[in-house]
């Protein structure tokens, strides 16, 4: 009897551990994410990354990351009907799978939740309703694009940057003295990456123009201001400079990466490109650990030229989000994982990385990054997170804030199923206009009248 | 009993089907081991290939219900300008490479035959088909590189006009988009002809050559009347694996498009992945894919019957 009491008592011992740990385990429930650009940078920091959020949002989170071609491996694991809690999406596959009803309506929880509608801007949400509903919380806080100048170069020159004239015609004017200081056949003073349609908004705001698909007021239809009249003047202006040698011919065929190489400590065969805030102080960054100094090489960045009201007009990057598909078992948990991201200790997660690898803060709050997080150019998803008062604890790179304060001038264009076609009717149209192969307004109508045939807008 | 008269093409039904009875009793072992293969070929080829032809008779929402939608996604892309211009650059980029790379493999194929030292033939032959074994990742970016404003071709051309030459940007030219897609496709396939090629020169019986030698042919009529009615089996091969694979090319397009010369190398099947796996819309994507397996086989059936495919030499 006496064994047989022994043995129930450990029986109850061994059943209520497995009780608590089965209790531990599922408090807060197991959140799947599948991420792109979120998490860690190696298989090894995603399980300590993963491992972090969990902590700290009491979750067990199972990070999927695939190693490459993230819209096929989403697409596919998808339509097999796999279960996510949180999926990585762009604005583009964000309008696709809400038109598709494969996301859950979180409006709700948004509207509910003290963290995401007070810790993050309102027009942030905004830009994401579709029909008056949000079907996605935010991965980071997108930044805007603006001109990259080379300050040694434009110095070199004889210019100072902060005298430029935010006009078509002053730009003009710098790009033909850097032609003039120097007049290597490699070396061009302008490139964008005209075969991409990016990013013109800078130029295109000295006619007051907003890029992508814009409602007309007037009579309610769609259409695309750059394919309109008003923006003949900016095409004539960049074909000028391409027969003025002032502008990269290989802005035709050119992806970002090579535009940002050519701009590079490294290489510096163009002096002014278009592109994100944040490279700005990459590039800088990238010089330094180089072992390049300031005097020999510093990227500032402008906003580009005066809208005709005297402002500015820049694109500010369309969201790269967390959304909730509608078949996740999750959802609290998903929204939990989406808060923490909202706040201070979630944006160093996605940006600093983790604790005691990437980063060590000291008795008194110092943060430094490791030999590892230097390598990691705090990024780990988010170099800016969506929290509204996030401070970065080590600082930015040089030239990034001075980027930053044009951040007000920003705003997104709005989010279309069929973006790549519109780039490719843009792009194309307009090199051809660029290279003279059809007049400006010739180019510019049937540029039109094929958006219009693409189903990209109305008119 | 009765005594029933046996009908003699009965007995030949019953006793052939007990030889075949016999024959795959005796070859189990050999039909076992084809299980994995058949299965494999259900799984991964033909379940795909019916799930995709189901698939294009109804509109597919990633995740929630499908729809039967009839014709509707076979509507859409014959009424679709976009698709008929990518059908069109198929077959003409499609066509286009296969003879290029036919001939310039059996040239190569030829000239590597007629050189007598060993290592120089090993040296071209092992340059010519290098290109093969590399992905169009690669290739793509090194012809990307040369064509570029400033790259080798550019070089030359400047080196040869002089001053005042401006560069040509040759990866945006729309006249020049799909000659380049062509010349590249057969670039990097020639090698791998030659070798199917120069495998069959070399198993041509040289007394044959001999003989003509004797006779006083010259080398290039040994050639001609030789060398290449040899070949005609492998030719058939060539052809048809050719034929096959015409409008199978996605990577190269993949990697070597611009926004700048895309309707004019725009293909089916890179339309049908922007169409399926960046716009999700997988229904006319899964009816594309249909019209490309539909349009292989009527090519192929048809070059199969006038070359004369199963007629032997």
């Amino acid at each position: 009897m006496k064994k047989l009491l022994s043995a129930l008592l450990v029986l109850m011992f061994m059943l209520s551990a497995v009780a608590m740990t089965a209790t531990a385990e599922t408090e807060g429930g197991t959140v799947r994410m599948l991420v792109n650009v979120t998490g860690g940078k190696d298989e090894e920091e995603n399980v300590l990354w993963a491992q972090a959020l969990g902590e700290a949002t009491g979750l067990t989170i199972e990070l999927e990351k695939p190693a490459s071609d993230y819209g096929n491996v989403l697409m596919q694991k998808l339509s097999a009907g796999e279960s996510y809690d949180l999926i990585y999406i762009d604005a583009s596959q964000y309008a696709n799978l809400v038109e598709q009803g494969a996301l859950t309506d979180i409006t709700d929880y948004i509207e509910n939740s003290e963290i995401l509608f007070n810790n993050v801007p309102e027009s942030e949400w905004e830009d994401l309703r579709v029909d008056g509903r949000i079907y996605a919380g935010f991965n980071k806080r997108e930044l805007h694009i603006l001109v990259n100048l080379n300050k040694v170069m434009l110095e070199e020159a004889g210019i100072d940057y902060t005298q430029i004239e935010p006009t078509l015609d002053g730009y003009y004017e710098v790009f033909k003295a850097l032609r003039e200081a120097n007049p290597s056949e490699d070396f061009y003073p302008f490139n964008t990456i005209l075969s991409e349609n990016w990013d013109l908004q800078p130029w295109m705001a000295s006619q007051g123009l907003k890029g992508g698909v814009v409602v007309d007021e007037a009579d309610g239809q769609t259409y695309v201001p750059y394919a309109t009249d008003a923006a003949a003047p900016v095409w004539d202006w960049l074909k000028k400079l391409y027969d003025e040698n002032l502008l990269d011919p290989a802005s035709f065929v050119d992806k970002t990466t090579d535009m940002r190489n050519k701009l590079g400590a490294a290489s510096q065969q163009t002096a002014v490109t278009v592109d994100w805030a944040a490279w700005v102080g990459l590039q800088n960054a990238n010089a330094a650990s180089g072992g390049v100094s300031t005097e020999e090489y510093e990227i500032v960045a402008l906003p580009g030229c005066q809208t005709p009201d005297g402002s500015y007009m820049l694109h500010k990057g369309n969201a790269s989000l967390f959304a909730i598909p509608i078949n996740a078992s999750n959802v609290e948990g998903a929204i939990k994982v989406l808060e923490y991201f909202a706040t201070q200790e979630g944006g160093e997660l996605l940006s600093l990385g983790i604790e005691g690898h990437d980063y060590t803060v000291d008795e008194d709050g110092n943060y430094t990054l490791t030999e590892i997080g230097a390598s990691h150019a705090m990024d780990h998803g988010a170099p800016v997170p969506i929290y509204k008062d996030f401070v970065n604890p080590i600082g930015m790179n040089l030239g990034v804030e001075e980027a930053l304060t044009y951040l007000d001038y920003a705003s997104i264009e709005t989010i279309i199923p069929n973006e790549s076609d519109y780039k490719s009717i843009v792009g194309k149209w307009g090199i051809s206009i660029v290279r003279g192969e059809v007049e400006t307004l010739e180019g510019l109508a049937s540029m039109r009248e094929e958006l219009v045939s693409m189903g990209i807008c109305d008119k | 009993m009765a005594n029933r008269a046996l009908n003699p093409g009965m007995i030949d039904k019953r006793s052939v089907r007990r030889q075949k009875l016999d024959r795959m009793r005796r070859y189990r072992f050999i039909y076992v081991l084809m299980i994995p293969v058949l299965v494999y070929f259900l799984v991964f080829s033909y379940y795909p290939m019916a799930l995709g032809i189901f698939n294009s008779f109804r509109e597919i929402q990633l995740l929630g219900n499908a729809r039967f939608v009839g014709l509707e996604n076979y509507r859409t892309i014959f009424s679709s300008p976009v698709y008929s211009q990518a059908f069109v650059n198929t077959l003409i980029v499609g066509v286009g490479t296969f003879i290029l790379q036919f001939f310039w493999g059996l040239l190569l194929a030829l000239f590597l035959n007629e050189l007598r030292h060993k290592l120089s033939r090993s040296f071209y032959q092992t340059v010519s088909y290098i290109p093969n074994l590399l992905s169009w990742s690669v290739v793509g970016s090194i012809w990307i590189t040369l064509l570029a404003p400033n790259g080798l071709i550019n070089g030359i051309l400047d080196w040869i006009i002089g001053d005042g030459y401006r560069p040509i940007v040759f990866m945006s030219e729309r006249s020049l988009a799909r000659g380049i897609m062509i010349f590249t496709g057969a670039w990097k396939g020639a090698g791998y002809y030659a070798a199917l090629f120069l495998a069959a020169v070399v198993s041509i019986n040289p007394t044959l050559y001999e003989a003509a030698s004797i006779d006083g042919a010259s080398r290039m009529q040994q050639i001609v009347n030789i060398t290449v009615p040899s070949l005609m089996p492998t030719i058939k091969i060539i052809t048809m694996l050719g034929v096959m694979g015409m409008l199978r090319n996605f990577d190269q397009i993949f990697v070597m498009q611009n926004s700048s010369i895309l309707d004019q190398v725009r293909n089916l099947l890179y339309l049908i992945y922007t169409e399926g796996i960046v716009q999700f819309k997988i229904g006319p994507a899964s009816a594309a894919a249909c019209i490309v397996l539909l349009a292989t086989m009527i090519i192929s059936f048809t070059v199969r019957k006038l070359i004369g495919y199963d007629q032997g030499d």
